[in-house]
């Protein structure tokens, strides 16, 4: 449940076309399109693509259009000091170096020092200093200050909102503090996107959306209202100007009129294609490019509501279901099974974590052990759409079905993910429900684990709370150690997983559909994405 | 004539007032909100606050709407959440690309309507007025979304002679030819209903007047069965124009699905995605906007009416 939700859902410099990764139930599907050879053969073209939602507000952080937008849009159009370095399709994406070279922490782990990386110019010519990145942080954290919105100092907050100071130290170098211990404090400044100075200062904060000027490997174009967004390479991108020339995003919201606009070709690249057409689309010599990211859907459980109270209940709905038959027949191998909280393609991933399987008698055995070998009856509420949550009905349906044959009778009832999240936040169930199914990124900001399994968040969690796990996540957090804070998390996780408040149900493979003619894409275990490798033959 | 219209439009200023306190009050109290939208579901509380404080959202909703209303009086609709831009904006693009597609649709509801209405009602009982009263059922009865998908699949994935959405062709030149290419799918599917309704209304009403008296004198003066038609169409007219006029009505509120479908960037694609963003400005901007076509429409089919038929008057 991250901002990529609100509409949709969601991580490669070419290993090598050798990475066809084996896949239960996807072997047709791969990470790397032809000519992904990091030397590349193709160069060139225009790329477009369909996308699920609409267009984002290209002002830096503002997005408006959840992490599609991020993903399409502004980490192409900007970048942060760190970026994911998406070049590589076996590993979740490490975070690595991108406006800053490199950077060191002192032992409060609250205090950074970054080198900038020199040489570095915005795409209006304008020098990337330490002068640009207080500029910036001014935008998003001084109130008041003359380009600071209110919009801006909102959307920051994310991310940014622990820094509690910042200083030039010099020309390439400046320190940033945060309020509290943040062992991913690299990761959260890949969020904090960096505009051009220049640029902001001659539209103003209001209308530099409108203009937007980065450092990223394509530079803003055009905008037309409803309709598109035009981007162009950005020739002096400083690892290299991206082989396309154009890259254009359109909006179609409809996954059907997706299909048709690939196969008219009046897009060459589709977001989240229809699992249904896919072997249609395969047929038709369409590359399907799929990998995992940290993508769980799964039903969140009222664990203060009898019978979900009791933990072996909750066990025995996590028995009843079967995952596999959801990955293989209803999403046509675009999700793999999730039995465990962790999700594929996480640091906190552990294959042994696997702790459910489809087993109705076991969950039957288990119901009994709780007193309600009679079953019981309950209610879940259901987004009919929403970034992320693939085809949520017939899987909440096909879960609703394994549930029944072993005697838990669910309700299902749907609502709008608008409504569904908005309640959410607010620590309520949208149509007052025992349960609410729905997908997040666990990862995508470790800074929101706690909002998930915390139990202080202001989110509605189910009303999960284990003290263990809190320490963990705190733990974890404040070390910048990342070996330490992998194995806090598999150790939070692998208690989730053992209390069972969710219904793990599968990790989404973020199935994309391409034209023959796209080259070179290297689909990493992200939800975002490097273009900078992709190319277009005539 | 002046005094009717003068009162027809003054019935309108309550209606568009109505209109505007419905969807005010309807937006603010379902479910979900605009901050979740904007900020995400992950934004710290703190960030949710900060926004709300300055979207006004903690003030009480009749203070809220009579803010809303004061400015809007003055014609300033606020700024879209979601967009951070004004809604004037954001609507004009919109109501461009959204009048387009009506009147392209409208262009074929009508030409549509009379050609299979009058061949139904001159030759029912023969061949050719079946086939039109088939049609025109069809039209009225096929479901509008899988016929969208059919002509897309059809005339865009097969034949590839038309495209499957957008308003340009990005690999292509542009201009005025390529926009009427990106027209015909969106204007045909959006034409279907109200062109099957308003054949079916004026074969009935084409059919009443060839059936009456006024036809039968005709014939006894001798006129051709040409001329004879004419007269009778030019009596049918009213129940064209009152038929047109509601059906223009409903293509300008009914387009947004073939909006989404077709990626049409107009008024209803617009409207259905301010309402997923809880943009409550945007929502109330273009709901008014409709709201102000739809009596403005009905206005006009009023003083056409009354111009063509004097008894209405009053």
């Amino acid at each position: 449940m991250t901002h990529r939700h609100l509409m949709t859902r969601s991580r490669a410099v070419a290993l090598a076309a050798t990475l066809l990764l084996p896949t239960a139930g996807c072997a047709s599907s791969s990470a790397t399109a032809p000519g992904s050879d990091a030397g590349g053969k193709g160069r060139g073209g225009t790329l477009v693509i369909g996308a699920t939602g609409k267009l984002p507000n290209p002002d830096t952080v503002i997005g408006g259009a959840g992490f599609e937008g991020k993903r399409l849009v502004s980490f192409q159009i900007y970048e942060g000091l760190t970026r994911y370095d998406l070049s590589v399709t076996d590993k979740p994406p490490a975070v690595t170096g991108a406006l800053a070279e490199s950077w060191q922490v002192a032992p409060d782990a609250k205090t950074w020092t970054f080198t900038l990386r020199k040489g570095v110019t915005f795409q209006d010519g304008t020098a990337f200093d330490a002068d640009a990145v207080l500029f910036n942080l001014d935008r998003y954290l001084k109130k008041g200050s003359e380009y600071w919105t209110d919009a801006l100092g909102a959307a920051a907050k994310e991310y940014a909102g622990g820094i509690t100071g910042y200083r030039k130290l010099d020309a390439d170098h400046v320190e940033l503090v945060t309020k509290d211990p943040n062992g991913h404090f690299p990761e959260d400044l890949a969020h904090v996107l960096i505009a051009s100075p220049t640029a902001v200062k001659l539209t103003g904060s209001a209308k530099f959306a409108q203009h937007p000027v980065g450092t990223g490997p394509f530079a803003f174009s055009s905008y037309t209202e409803g309709q598109q967004i035009e981007l162009v390479a950005n020739k002096t991108y400083w690892r290299g100007a991206p082989k396309l020339d154009k890259l254009v995003v359109k909006p179609i919201p409809d996954a059907a009129a997706r299909t048709a606009a690939l196969r008219s070709g009046g897009v060459n690249w589709i977001e989240y294609p229809n699992p249904d057409d896919l072997d249609s689309l395969k047929a038709d010599g369409v590359q399907v490019l799929t990998n995992s990211y940290d993508h769980l859907w799964y039903w969140i459980l009222d664990t203060t509501k009898a019978p979900w109270s009791d933990p072996r209940v909750r066990r025995a709905a996590n028995f009843a279901i079967n995952r596999q038959a959801i990955a293989d027949k209803l999403l046509h191998g675009t999700a793999d099974p999730a039995y465990q909280a962790a999700p594929r393609a996480t640091a906190a991933y552990d294959k042994a974590g696997d702790a459910y399987s489809y087993d109705p008698a076991k969950a039957k055995q288990l119901l009994a052990e709780a007193g309600l070998s009679g079953g019981f009856a309950s209610s879940v509420t259901v987004p009919t759409g929403g970034s992320g949550n693939l085809v949520p009905v017939p899987i909440a349906e096909a879960i609703q079905r394994d549930l029944a044959a072993v005697g838990i009778k669910v309700e299902l009832r749907t609502t709008d993910w608008s409504t569904l999240i908005g309640a959410e936040a607010k620590g309520e169930v949208a149509l007052g429900s025992d349960a609410i199914a729905q997908s997040t990124t666990l990862f995508q900001s470790e800074a929101l684990l706690p909002l998930f399994v915390g139990s202080n968040s202001p989110f509605w969690t189910g009303h999960y709370a284990n003290p263990k796990v809190d320490e963990l996540l705190k733990s974890a957090a404040a070390s910048p150690d990342q070996a330490k804070r992998q194995a806090d998390y598999r150790q939070a996780l692998g208690l989730v997983t053992a209390d069972a408040p969710w219904l793990f149900v599968v990790n989404d493979r973020n199935p994309r559909a391409l034209s023959p003619k796209v080259q070179g894409l290297v689909q990493p275990q992200s939800w975002f994405l490097d273009l900078t490798t992709v190319s277009v033959r005539p | 004539m002046t005094g009717f219209l003068l009162r027809r439009v003054l019935l309108a200023v309550p209606t568009l007032l109505g209109v505007t306190v419905v969807v005010f009050a309807t937006v603010a109290l379902v479910p979900g909100d605009p901050l979740t939208a904007f900020l995400g579901p992950g934004a710290p509380p703190e960030a949710r606050q900060e926004l709300s404080e300055r979207l006004g959202l903690e003030r009480p909703l009749p203070v809220r709407y009579l803010g809303w209303l004061a400015h809007a009086l003055h014609g300033d609709l606020g700024v879209s959440i979601s967009a951070q831009r004004p809604v004037q904006e954001l609507l004009g693009s919109a109501l461009g690309q959204t009048l387009l597609l009506t009147g392209a649709a409208f262009l074929l509801v009508l030409t549509g309507g009379v050609l299979l209405g009058a061949l139904g009602a001159v030759r029912p009982d023969r061949l050719p007025g079946k086939v039109c009263g088939a049609l025109s059922t069809l039209a009225v009865s096929a479901p509008q979304y899988s016929v969208a998908l059919l002509l897309i699949a059809v005339f865009a994935v097969r034949l590839r002679w038309l495209p499957a959405g957008g308003t340009h062709d990005v690999f292509g030149s542009g201009g005025p030819a390529d926009l009427l290419r990106h027209l015909v799918l969106p204007a045909v599917a959006a034409a279907l209903v109200p062109l099957g309704l308003t054949a079916k209304v004026f074969r009935a009403a084409l059919a009443a007047v060839l059936a009456g008296e006024l036809a039968d004198s005709l014939r006894a003066r001798g006129l051709s069965r040409a001329a004879v038609l004419r007269h009778c169409v030019h009596n049918a007219s009213p129940a064209l124009l009152t038929i047109g006029g509601l059906q223009l009505a409903y293509l300008l509120e009914g387009v947004v699905f073939v909006e989404t479908l077709f990626a049409w960037p107009g008024i209803g694609r617009l409207l259905f995605d301010a309402l997923s963003a809880r943009d409550l400005p945007l929502v109330q901007g273009g709901v008014l906007l409709v709201a102000v076509a739809f009596v403005g429409i009905n206005l006009l089919v009023d003083a056409a009416h009354a111009a063509v038929d004097p008894r209405v008057r009053g």
